[in-house]
């Protein structure tokens, strides 16, 4: 409003905004509580826009955070594979064409030869930030004469620990104890109060080829994944080896965690390439996740589109009201000098100074809004808050949506106000 | 010397088509010099607004040929037209047409700010010129709502002037005034013409207002007679 009065007082100091401004802004001053509905039309989108968009952010990282915190960025194992001409080759030398008629799997354990020079392979690649290598079978726990199933995962635990953080879940122990320990065993709160289980407890674990193992609970971890916590067991490589009744170099899988997760997919292919063995990403993997981000983004899209749609009709409900208005005052421009594109540029200033005005204000709102939401307590599962992200990036989104929208809300006025006749207006 | 003119029509016909084809203006041609003080009069009907509509390039859909200051405008594009009007034109009609939202001040500065010939000081002091000419000077910072018809006609006019145009034309300029504000502004026209070498051009149907002009062209169903 300070800016009207100093236009109107015409201060020899008033900043030189140019003629179709001034004109812009006095159209819109004149009907101040329209432009204030049409502004907030805009303040309100902006507000959603920010608040949708840091929440679904918010809810695609925890998710996310939830899966990389049981599954490696990348995984490289040993599919079995089909027999093709190529190995025939070179059994029996390429004197002659070889070929199979009914091709099957070959036999195979699945084992990763030589995975220390892998190891090595992946540690030496330029993305590469944490690697470990890995040997799981499964197997039924049991206590006297409790039975359960599960997954054992034969791991160095300090490395597994960088890679998931697996100290922060612990309920009792700690990673340590089982490094310490080579008959130890971590287990999940689950299995823990299926099994009776307490630190220092013994548990029996059986493979499915008939060996056993007896081993000394070191630590309990809960991860909060039902699944995960009632069925898997960290335990240190050569006992899963000796389990599956395999040599010291058996390792099935080499876990990889990179730099930037989002580019699991080709460095995972490089991966493959460096190393000749399959090269898992999580996002493969993970499919549904996926799934359920494109939904979440779908969602959060359309309903931010519908609002900057009712905004940009509110901005252009306004001006052409002041058109209505202001038609006898357009023509006298016209008659004084104003060409079509000035009249276009003092109606798009308009659109753009509500769209401005109102975007200004609505990121303000939409970081307050997402402040409060993000206080609220959910309380299920292992969601206290709801998960919330403050990124600039989504604040400048806003800024240039919402001006955008302005000026396509104001275009199609701007250009109506710009066909204005003055003859037949001027003379009735 | 001669004085040059300042405007020059040729063969101007111009039809209606709504409601059915009807010829307002036929075949007229005149010219007005620099410095003139033109009435155009005639009964309603007559053909002497649209005659003026065309006169002041803001009615293109007409035949013939029109020069204005030495340059033909027929022909010319709209945005070619408005810049033409900003720099050669001023109009003064029956209702003042100020911008209601702005100052006195500001509405006569508007067309020169639009003009961008002098910078804004400038401007500003040359509206406040104008409108001492006209002596509403101190009216300049009023809202142009707030003021009366008679003044509101004055700042209208002084709008008119404020980018020194070659002709001003005048639809019904007193048509809305009482007889002394009427005899006001005819008196600011004469001075204009008389003392600062203005070409005005007005319609009126004010019989008093066109004698006292130094020329008036009659217009009776779309022809001018003389």
């Amino acid at each position: 409003m300070a800016l009207t009065r100093q236009i109107k007082s015409s201060s020899p100091d008033m900043p030189r905004l140019g003629i179709n401004i001034e004109i812009a802004f006095t159209f819109l001053s004149s009907r101040r509580r329209q432009t204030a509905v049409a502004a907030m039309g805009v303040t309100f989108g902006m507000s959603m826009f920010i608040f949708i968009n840091s929440l679904i952010t918010g809810t695609n990282e925890y998710f996310e955070k939830a899966t990389l915190s049981t599954i490696p960025h990348i995984r490289l194992y040993q599919d079995n594979l089909m027999c093709t001409p190529d190995m025939l080759n070179r059994y029996l030398g390429t004197g002659r064409i070889n070929l199979i008629s009914n091709p099957e799997l070959t036999i195979s354990d699945n084992r990763i030869y030589n995975p220390g020079s892998i190891v090595q392979l992946v540690r030496q690649y330029k993305q590469t930030e944490a690697v470990s290598m890995q040997v799981s079978a499964n197997v039924i726990y049991a206590n006297g004469n409790v039975q359960q199933n599960g997954n054992v995962f034969g791991v160095n635990i300090l490395e597994q620990d960088k890679m998931f953080d697996i100290s922060s879940t612990m309920l009792a122990g700690s990673v340590n104890d089982l490094n310490q320990t080579l008959d130890g065993i971590l287990i999940g709160s689950g299995l823990s109060r299926n099994l009776n289980l307490k630190n220092g407890d013994r548990i029996l674990l059986t493979s499915s080829n008939g060996s056993s193992k007896s081993l000394k609970v070191v630590g309990i971890f809960q991860t909060t994944i039902k699944s995960i916590d009632n069925s898997k067991t960290y335990v240190n490589v050569p006992q899963v080896q000796q389990l599956l009744k395999k040599d010291r170099s058996y390792i099935t899988d080499i876990y990889v965690n990179i730099r930037d997760h989002n580019k699991s997919a080709p460095v995972a292919h490089e991966l493959e390439k460096l190393t000749g063995y399959n090269a898992e990403a999580w996002q493969v993997a993970n499919q549904q996740s996926l799934a359920a981000r494109r939904i979440r983004d779908i969602i959060a899209n359309s309903m931010v589109l519908v609002i900057l749609l009712v905004a940009g009709f509110g901005i252009y409900n306004i001006l052409n009201m002041v058109i209505y208005e202001k038609i006898k005052e357009i023509a006298i421009l016209k008659a004084n000098g104003f060409a079509g594109r000035h009249v276009v540029s003092i109606f798009l200033w308009q659109a753009f100074i509500i769209g401005l005005a109102g975007s200004i204000i609505g990121e303000v709102f939409g970081w307050i809004i997402s402040l409060a939401v993000s206080k609220i307590y959910i309380g299920v599962g292992n969601v206290t808050y709801l998960p919330m992200t403050y990124y600039f990036r989504h604040y400048l989104q806003a800024l240039a949506f919402g001006l955008i929208t302005s000026a396509l809300a104001g275009y199609i006025p701007a250009i109506k106000a710009s066909k204005v006749d003055p003859v037949k207006i001027i003379r009735g | 010397m001669e004085p040059a003119p300042a405007l020059q029509a040729d063969h101007i016909t111009k039809y209606f088509y709504d409601p059915v084809k009807f010829q307002v203006l036929s075949d007229i041609g005149f010219t007005i010099l620099k410095g003139e003080f033109v009435s155009i009069t005639g009964k309603s009907g007559s053909g002497k607004s649209s005659l003026l509509y065309v006169l002041s390039t803001m009615d293109t859909d007409y035949e013939g040929m029109l020069m204005l200051d030495g340059e033909v405008v027929t022909g010319k594009k709209q945005d070619q037209l408005a810049m033409f009007r900003n720099n050669k034109l001023g109009f003064v009609f029956q209702f003042h047409y100020l911008l209601p939202d702005f100052t006195n001040l500001k509405n006569v500065m508007i067309p020169a700010l639009r003009l961008k010939k002098y910078d804004y000081r400038e401007v500003e002091h040359r509206a406040y010129e104008k409108l001492g000419m006209l002596g509403v000077q101190e009216l300049a910072l009023k809202l142009a709502s707030r003021i009366s018809g008679g003044e509101q006609q004055r700042v209208a006019i002084a709008r008119a002037l404020i980018n020194d145009p070659v002709i001003i034309m005048g639809d019904e300029p007193t048509g809305n005034l009482d007889s002394k504000n009427a005899a006001n502004v005819f008196d600011i026209f004469r001075t204009l013409s008389r003392e600062f070498g203005q070409t005005i051009i007005t319609v009126t149907h004010d019989n008093d207002f066109a004698r006292k002009s130094d020329r008036i062209l009659e217009m009776v169903d779309g022809k001018l007679i003389y």
